[in-house]
């Protein structure tokens, strides 16, 4: 069977970008313990980076891209004699490693069967033969730098690439699974089954948990997916399976699993894992969530664009169809549109489903990143991170990953002080600096906390008095203000333009960039002792959870990331403080703004009308907002406006437009806008 | 013969919703507590066919009072009473042995429905 490459051309480059980024991720780890070449960490780091290296080489061997191939080659041979003979880990072998892995890199991006070994191949191997000897692993050098040069290791590399056409590869050169193996969870004894929530499932989360124990019962449960912690803080009703190993048959195990409460449909697969084998890859594996699977499936992602798109269509035409029947006298038209309206509903949440992947696919990128612009400053950065499997939007993720690293390099090259002002300050002598993901309620919180110096509020002022951004009479600037001022387009503080940050991306376009993705930002920071940066996402961007709120005889779109909980106005809630109407949550004073007021509507609500309030928040700021009447609660497909008018028309007060089920227009508010 | 229920919640106004919900839906209220710690003394005495329970409660939490009441007698039967946004301590209620939950406000037929499924 002839192998097509164009097919798995870009297969190949995502699976290797993956490589790379365990290449990197494991050098940073021997980096980190050097000095201890013998310890636990870094041998298995040094595998690590050993088997990536390995896997590569048999992937690009089997595309037909030979200098990448053979460059893998004699680089994997360079790795084993230092494994092999303990060089020590010296600097110079370190930045020497870390530019064969750049040049890996490169060589995989230029890659084409016809692709010469580039110069910076070349380069690499000389400079780690050289960093090796300097190290005292004499031999290890003369023996890998004749590997590299022998034609003995060129003709095995092509050697194996002609039997990659054959069946059967004896060669370890192109093993293709040679690669870290992780175990799959499902890969075991047992039942799997798999579970869907009804729609209407209160605390889903809970209630999985809940199937869980039921299921813990009657055998084990030997693995859950979406792993149970996960699971368990889901707000949305779900799909999720469980490999349980019982005696039970398949009538009880349904049974146990309804008893749970808030099932709607229950499929046992008695056969399990082996059944799936036999079926080949065309059988769908089981709901993709763990990282593991998600690097397994590779799907184009304008495909999933596409499909987010019409699905959303899908679910515009749903509600229109479902109001327009609804008081239908034919039975069996009700029967049909609600049968669809819930098919929508699965197709919908599938396709979101699909589009979720772990932080750590953009977050794995960062520690390499840190590590050479703290080397390129001076500077001693752990750089620690947090949540890396939290899921979110594959787009957004990826819109987010420029911001990201803008406010990463913003941290090191402005926020952390070099090892003597440090130390001078009484401070450790290596900076921190975190990134976390969080999962809160409908959103994902990503944080950036260094422990540097801290954002000079005096200086912002001064400078924002000079720029008119705030009245020559405002003496100090809340952690709110300093946002604002530092968001505004073009402000700095710093005087000279350094090869970091400060070249144009600034807190602005952060800022903007999150906003227009339906999140907010907020900055904590304090002097001498650092700052945070808090962004706050929806976890996807297409379609969204919103509550549907009226003022006047205009509906508005309140996306719940932002959303604490809703309250009746009334004499419980509200008091007059100064004859101002305040709203008084538990021990709490909110302030509150009525929603007519915030669009500007004309006319005055009738004394007797009623009115709703609708918690706001962001992080620790809340605020109450007046609606007239809440009008439930609804997924609605977000339409972002031309980014050009959008500015001009929506004050900032909007994110886009949506259509209700009616087919009326109605804007979705910037709640966060309003904190 | 009715089940009989103890309904457990610092607010009376609950109480009163909640106990009337069962009682329509023909249960025995046979007693009502304010407190956690009332509501393990109450259940010792009246070992009821089902218990209610409010996670937040002054003097002992819900949580505690499953803890204390599944601890004294493992046949418990006790449906967690849960405001939004309570996921995690709901779990944790379970784990300390509550059998079900329902989430405020309450729907009749949602009360009615996990009552089912822990009586069941």
């Amino acid at each position: 069977m002839a192998l097509d490459a164009s097919r798995y051309a870009e297969l190949f480059r995502s699976e290797s970008q993956d490589q790379l980024q365990t290449i990197n991720r494991a050098l940073l780890t021997i980096e980190s313990a050097r000095g201890d070449a013998s310890s636990a960490a870094t041998a298995a780091a040094v595998a690590e980076v050993f088997r990536a290296v390995h896997t590569v080489k048999g992937m690009s061997a089997t595309m037909g891209y030979q200098a990448v191939a053979e460059y893998a080659h004699e680089l994997e041979s360079l790795l084993d004699r230092m494994r092999g003979e303990g060089a020590a880990v010296t600097m110079p072998v370190m930045d020497a490693l870390f530019a064969a892995a750049d040049a890996l890199e490169h060589g995989i991006g230029e890659a084409s069967e016809a692709a010469p070994r580039t110069e910076a191949m070349t380069n690499a191997l000389h400079r780690l033969s050289g960093a090796f000897r300097a190290a005292g692993g004499e031999n290890a050098v003369s023996d890998a730098a004749r590997t590299g040069v022998t034609p003995g290791a060129a003709h095995r590399a092509s050697g194996a690439l002609h039997r990659v056409s054959g069946a059967v590869a004896a060669e370890p050169l192109v093993e293709a699974d040679s690669g870290p193996t992780v175990v799959d969870p499902f890969d075991g004894p047992g039942v799997i089954i798999r579970i869907r929530q009804s729609a209407t499932t209160t605390l889903p989360g809970v209630r999985a948990f809940i199937v869980t124990q039921k299921l813990a019962a009657i055998g084990e449960v030997a693995a859950v997916s979406p792993p149970l912690e996960q699971l368990q803080a889901a707000e949305a009703p779900q799909g999720f399976a469980v490999r349980l190993v019982t005696g039970a048959d398949a009538a009880a195990i349904e049974a146990a699993v309804r008893s749970a409460g808030d099932v709607d449909t229950v499929h046992v697969d008695m056969l399990g894992r082996a059944r799936k084998r036999a079926a080949g890859p065309a059988d769908e594996p089981i709901a993709e969530t763990t990282s593991a699977r998600v690097r397994q499936v590779k799907i184009d992602l304008s495909r999933l664009d596409t499909m987010m798109n019409l699905v959303g269509e899908l679910v515009i035409a749903r509600g229109r169809l479902v109001q327009l029947t609804a008081g239908s006298p034919d039975p069996a038209l009700d029967e049909s549109v609600t049968q669809m309206a819930h098919l929508v509903g699965e197709l919908q949440r599938e396709i979101t489903a699909s589009r979720m992947v772990p932080v750590g696919q953009v977050f794995d990128r960062f520690p390499r990143m840190v590590r050479d612009a703290a080397r390129g400053l001076g500077k001693d950065v752990r750089f620690e991170v947090e949540g890396r499997d939290i899921e979110l939007d594959r787009s957004l993720l990826d819109e987010m990953a420029e911001p990201l690293v803008h406010l990463l390099r913003n941290a090191i090259d402005h926020g952390l002080e070099g090892p003597a002002e440090r130390t001078a300050e009484g401070k450790p002598a290596a900076g921190t600096l975190f990134l976390s993901a969080t999962r809160e309620r409908s959103a994902v919180v990503i944080r950036v906390q260094d422990d540097g110096r801290g954002i000079n509020r005096a200086r912002v002022l001064e400078r924002a008095r000079v720029s008119g951004l705030v009245d020559a009479g405002v003496r100090d600037l809340d952690d709110a203000d300093l946002l604002r001022c530092l968001a505004h387009p073009g402000f700095s503080t710093k005087d000279s333009v350094t090869g970091l940050s400060g070249r144009g991306v600034g807190v602005d376009a952060v800022v903007n960039k999150v906003r227009s993705l339906g999140g907010s930002v907020e900055l904590h920071t304090a002097l001498g002792a650092g700052s945070s940066f808090t962004l706050r996402l929806p976890l996807t961007v297409a379609i969204v959870r919103a509550l549907l709120a009226r003022a006047g005889g205009e509906h508005y779109a309140l996306p719940l990331t932002h959303v604490r909980e809703t309250l009746e106005w009334g004499p419980d809630s509200v008091r007059q403080v100064n004859g101002t109407d305040v709203l008084v949550l538990r021990d709490e004073v909110l302030p509150l703004v009525d929603l007519r007021d915030v669009v500007q509507l004309r006319g005055v609500r009738a004394a007797n009308a009623t009115r709703e309030i609708v918690v706001v928040e962001r992080g620790e700021r809340r605020t109450g907002l007046v609606v007239d009447e809440l009008l439930g609660q609804d997924e609605i497909v977000v339409k972002q406006f031309d980014a050009a008018r959008g500015e001009a028309t929506a004050a900032g007060l909007f994110t886009g437009a949506t259509i209700l089920a009616d087919g009326a227009p109605a804007l979705i508010m910037d709640l966060a806008s309003l904190l | 013969m009715a089940h009989t229920v103890l309904i457990c919640d610092d607010a009376i106004f609950m109480r009163t919703m909640v106990g009337d919900i069962l009682q329509q839906a023909g249960f025995d209220v046979v007693g009502e507590a304010e407190t956690g710690r009332d509501a393990v003394e109450k259940y010792k005495q009246l070992r009821p066919d089902l218990v209610t329970m409010d996670i937040v409660m002054p003097d002992m939490g819900g949580i505690d009072a499953v803890r204390e009441i599944t601890s004294f007698d493992p046949g418990a039967k006790v449906l967690m009473c849960s405001a939004m946004g309570q996921q995690a301590l709901v779990v944790e209620a379970i784990q300390a042995g509550a059998k079900d939950f329902v989430v405020k406000p309450f729907q009749p037929s949602r009360v009615l429905e996990a009552v089912q499924r822990v009586l069941g």
